[in-house]
């Protein structure tokens, strides 16, 4: 780069993007997206009760899945994760041609994960490690040789999410096809493992994550499922008519939401002036993982106690203390819709850009010519086009944050008979979601540089 | 040209690895010779693999994928003209993340697990600081495309090559008389305040002084500032040129609010398109540029008098002659700079052939056949202009061009002569061990 003695970079990676987005009258936009989310509260409680049940109303569907087909197809997709391995040991070093990372980065965790809030529980018939929990009882090990403590709740699920967070936020190499597919085969052994000692069906509940993280987001969709079967309803019906999650799932959906939220935080130039670091010239994830990691921590610790706090004190208003417990593990689902809208305000660039080549290794096996070179970043590069992201990309933040706040209103309404006392419980989570809707687009808006 | 033209041109490297995989083939097929000359002639149309050290992910991944685009078009070009010394070249290329750390083990991955000849490609300069030490210590010659004046400083080692691109020092330096004879010679410095703006500060100061001209007033800008209209009246009424070096996603916004100081009245202003690079120069807020000068590396917009060496670069990467990408007008490409992967391709190429070599037993001969290049004519290899390599500082000369914005084009002004850059050596690296 331009750059005259040693170690002096000027960095940039989107230069365009994030200087058109500097241009853009983003504080109009944040403005009405805050306005937004007032004006919903507003209408929750000036509308009579029964209007947020409606809201929330939902249609079940006939309909039972025949477990032999899920079966196979989980089986599929175990065989198609094992021939990504293998393509990530064996094929091209290029993480933006080999099709572990893009399958694994841009498929699944981009693409796969939101598409299981925006639909429905996709993962449920494509989940290779359901196909190893098959496997493992089909070997006649379904029952483990040892108990899992029930008193562990989900804290296996929570500690190996906490390891992927911090291999993907915070490892030199995470895209690198070789380090991706020694992880990946590691944790797939792993896992076999781990259901050999306690039995496949516990380890798919309570330990592997990825199921676990799948099924909340789920949780978010218009097909979801509850207790009597799947059911079609608005987004979020599925959590507004919930039940209390076990503690340490919820605790799973905060560290979820702080992970999402970091993972903004971490590229903006307040973070990196925070850190220590010149935003023009970002040294590299190796220069700051510590920070990385202990920004991470301190996020999840953070939004718990944030949290937690709002809670206490909504219950407290509400003149219910004793109910404090049931309270958050109620009202921490409300924070999936938010998860998922951050997922894919903070992605959407990226999918736009990475789904190039996902399209280009996919067709490529069929056509003499590859379309790399027709891969192109050229949207970033005009006012227009950058304007129509940041707008889906606030949206996306905004229509999170309402589909949360009905959710959380109508827990509320089921949790107190009472509207006043409902009402009471609900305002210091209300604050701080508007509080939240600001954060969320402010970090869209904010210049980055790393 | 159509599409299909395009198509053919524009090979990944999947392609030219099948072609690799099929050149080798179709030699040892038609080989009917005993069967030790078909092993000997077997082994020595083995490809030649060129490690391509690539900015894939991380900040610097808006340049890797242009440095890309060129990397693969060029070895598709040699290896179309029966590759080097009668073997194919294959491009293994592993991404550095833009990471220092990362750069030295990707540099070891080259030489260990990929068994390769070289490497090469880098580009941003603390992922070059990081990586050309191990380069050194593992023997593997690393030819480094990033500008940066770390090479010719004296501060890396034998085996660290810069033969492709010019590094900004020169570019700095060949800058001064220009602006001092054209432009004014009271100037006024904006630059952020970190070590990149501080060396333009120091290098284009020394060499404006040499020309008779005078700094009057240097601006520092915090790097995390993203608003400047404050510091705009601090340049002085008297400043007859602005010389900026501002980068980052403030660079909008720095040129918006300039503008908006300044109005119809503004003195000449002098800048480095690594502001802008990739940048559409249509973009809303740089219409006061019209009128403003930039050092370019290579001209981004074809000229009136394009070469035809341009052209021909122009047709096998893939860009118009706006250089925007063929496939997306929008697109546009990190022109300025991604011709030193082409260039340096090419003297990897020829110094192969100089040297005679046939492996790795050979990279010592290779480093001493690029050390002994001098002067290199303008050409289908080096379409940016003729080069004159310096052995002794690993460093190549070449010429810079000062352009003018006119209705949203870079309409080139003035080509320096390789002589305004050059400077005094600060390293003589041959005096090192091999």
């Amino acid at each position: 780069m331009a750059a005259l003695g040693p170690g002096v970079t000027p960095a940039w990676a989107h230069v365009s993007e994030g200087g058109l987005i500097l241009l853009l009258p983003t504080g109009v936009y944040i403005t009405s997206g805050v306005a937004a989310v007032v004006l919903t509260i507003l209408a929750l409680l000036l509308l009579p009760r029964g209007v947020t049940g409606a809201l929330f109303a939902s249609l079940r569907l006939p309909l039972s899945a025949i477990e032999g087909l899920r079966t196979a197809t989980r089986l599929l997709a175990l065989a198609l994760l094992l021939a990504l391995v293998a393509a990530g040991f064996l094929g091209t070093r290029d993480p933006l041609e080999n099709p572990l990372p893009l399958m694994l980065w841009t498929v699944w965790w981009i693409m796969l994960a939101f598409l299981q809030a925006l639909v429905g529980d996709l993962w449920r018939w494509i989940n290779p490690f359901a196909g190893v929990a098959w496997l493992v009882g089909r070997a006649g090990r379904r029952n483990g040789i040892a108990r899992l403590p029930e008193h562990f709740g989900m804290l296996p699920a929570i500690g190996l999410y906490l390891c992927f967070a911090i291999f993907y936020l915070a490892d030199i190499a995470p895209d690198d096809p070789d380090r991706l597919a020694a992880v990946v085969s590691g944790y797939l052994a792993f896992t076999a493992a781990m259901m050999v000692i306690f039995g496949p069906d516990t380890w798919l509940e309570r330990g592997e994550f990825v199921s676990v993280l799948m099924g909340l987001l789920a949780r978010v969709a218009p097909l979801a499922r509850r207790e009597d079967g799947l059911r079609l309803g608005l987004w979020g019906h599925a959590i507004a008519h919930g039940r209390a999650l076990p503690a340490t799932l919820c605790l799973l959906i905060l560290m979820i939401m702080a992970t999402g939220s970091f993972d903004g935080i971490n590229e903006t130039f307040a973070w990196l002036g925070f850190i220590g670091v010149n935003p023009l010239e970002f040294p590299g994830r190796s220069a700051v993982w510590l920070s990385t990691v202990l920004g991470l921590l301190a996020t999840m610790a953070v939004f718990v106690a944030v949290f937690a706090a709002a809670i206490r004190s909504g219950v407290w208003l509400a003149g219910e203390t004793d109910r404090f417990g049931e309270a958050f593990r109620r009202q921490a689902p409300a924070i999936l819709p938010i998860a998922a809208g951050y997922h894919l305000a903070h992605y959407l660039s990226v999918v736009l850009v990475n789904g190039q080549y996902v399209l280009e290794m996919l067709t490529h096996a069929f056509h003499e010519h590859g379309a790399q070179d027709e891969v192109t970043t050229g949207f970033l590069n005009a006012t227009d086009t950058v304007r129509v992201l940041f707008l889906t990309q606030a949206g996306a933040v905004v229509a999170g944050h309402v589909i949360a706040i009905m959710a959380a209103h109508a827990i509320a309404l089921s949790m107190f008979p009472s509207n006043r006392k409902a009402l009471a419980s609900q305002l210091p989570l209300i604050a701080v979601m508007i509080a939240f809707t600001l954060f969320g687009l402010w970090l869209l808006a904010t210049p980055r540089g790393a | 040209m159509t599409t299909n033209d395009k198509k053919d041109l524009l090979a990944t490297r999947r392609d030219i690895l099948k072609g690799a995989a099929a050149g080798a083939g179709a030699l040892a097929a038609t080989s009917a010779l005993p069967g030790f000359v078909r092993y000997a002639q077997a082994q020595s149309s083995e490809p030649i693999k060129i490690g391509f050290q690539v900015h894939r992910t991380g900040i610097g991944a808006a340049y890797g994928r242009w440095y890309d685009r060129v990397t693969t078009a060029a070895a598709k070009l040699i290896n179309d003209g029966g590759g080097i010394n009668g073997r194919p070249v294959e491009i293994i290329a592993e991404d550095d993340g833009t990471d220092p750390k990362r750069g030295a083990e990707v540099v070891e991955k080259f030489a260990s697990q990929h068994k390769c000849d070289i490497a090469y490609g880098t580009l941003f300069s603390h992922v070059v600081m990081g990586s050309a030490p191990r380069a050194g210590e593992l023997k593997i010659p690393y030819f480094v495309v990033s500008e940066g004046h770390h090479v010719a400083s004296g501060a890396l080692n034998r085996y660290t090559l810069q033969p492709g691109i010019c590094d900004v020092k020169s570019q700095v330096k060949s800058m001064a008389p220009f602006v001092t004879q054209n432009l004014g010679k009271k100037v006024t410095m904006i630059f952020p305040d970190y070590a990149f703006g501080h060396d333009h500060r120091d290098f284009f100061s020394a060499a404006v002084e040499a020309n008779g001209g005078q700094i009057i007033e240097k601006i520092a800008i915090p790097p995390t500032e993203t608003s400047f209209t404050r510091y705009f009246p601090k340049i002085p009424r008297e400043t007859e040129v602005i010389y900026h070096v501002m980068v980052g996603p403030a660079v909008l916004t720095f040129v918006k609010e300039m503008g908006e100081f300044y109005g119809p009245n503004k003195p000449q202003i002098f800048g480095f398109i690594d502001s802008l690079e990739a940048v559409d120069l249509n973009s809303p807020g740089l219409e006061f540029l019209d009128g403003t000068y930039f050092w370019e590396g290579m001209p981004r917009y074809a000229q009136a008098d394009q070469t035809p060496y341009d052209k021909f670069y122009r047709d096998h990467v893939g860009v118009d002659g706006n250089g925007a990408s063929t496939a997306d007008a929008k697109d546009v490409s990190t022109y300025a700079h991604m011709f030193g992967c082409w260039e340096t391709l090419f003297v990897i190429k020829a110094g192969m052939e100089a040297a005679g070599y046939q492996g790795t037993g050979d990279r010592t001969k290779l480093i001493e056949a690029v050390e002994a290049m001098t002067d290199m004519a303008q050409s289908n290899e080096h379409p940016q202009g003729a080069k004159r390599f310096n052995g002794k500082t690993h460093q190549v000369f070449g010429p810079q061009y000062i352009s003018k914005v006119e209705g949203g084009k870079l309409v080139v002004q003035h080509q320096t002569s390789i002589e305004d850059g050059l400077y005094d050596d600060e390293v003589d690296y041959t005096t090192q061990a091999l």
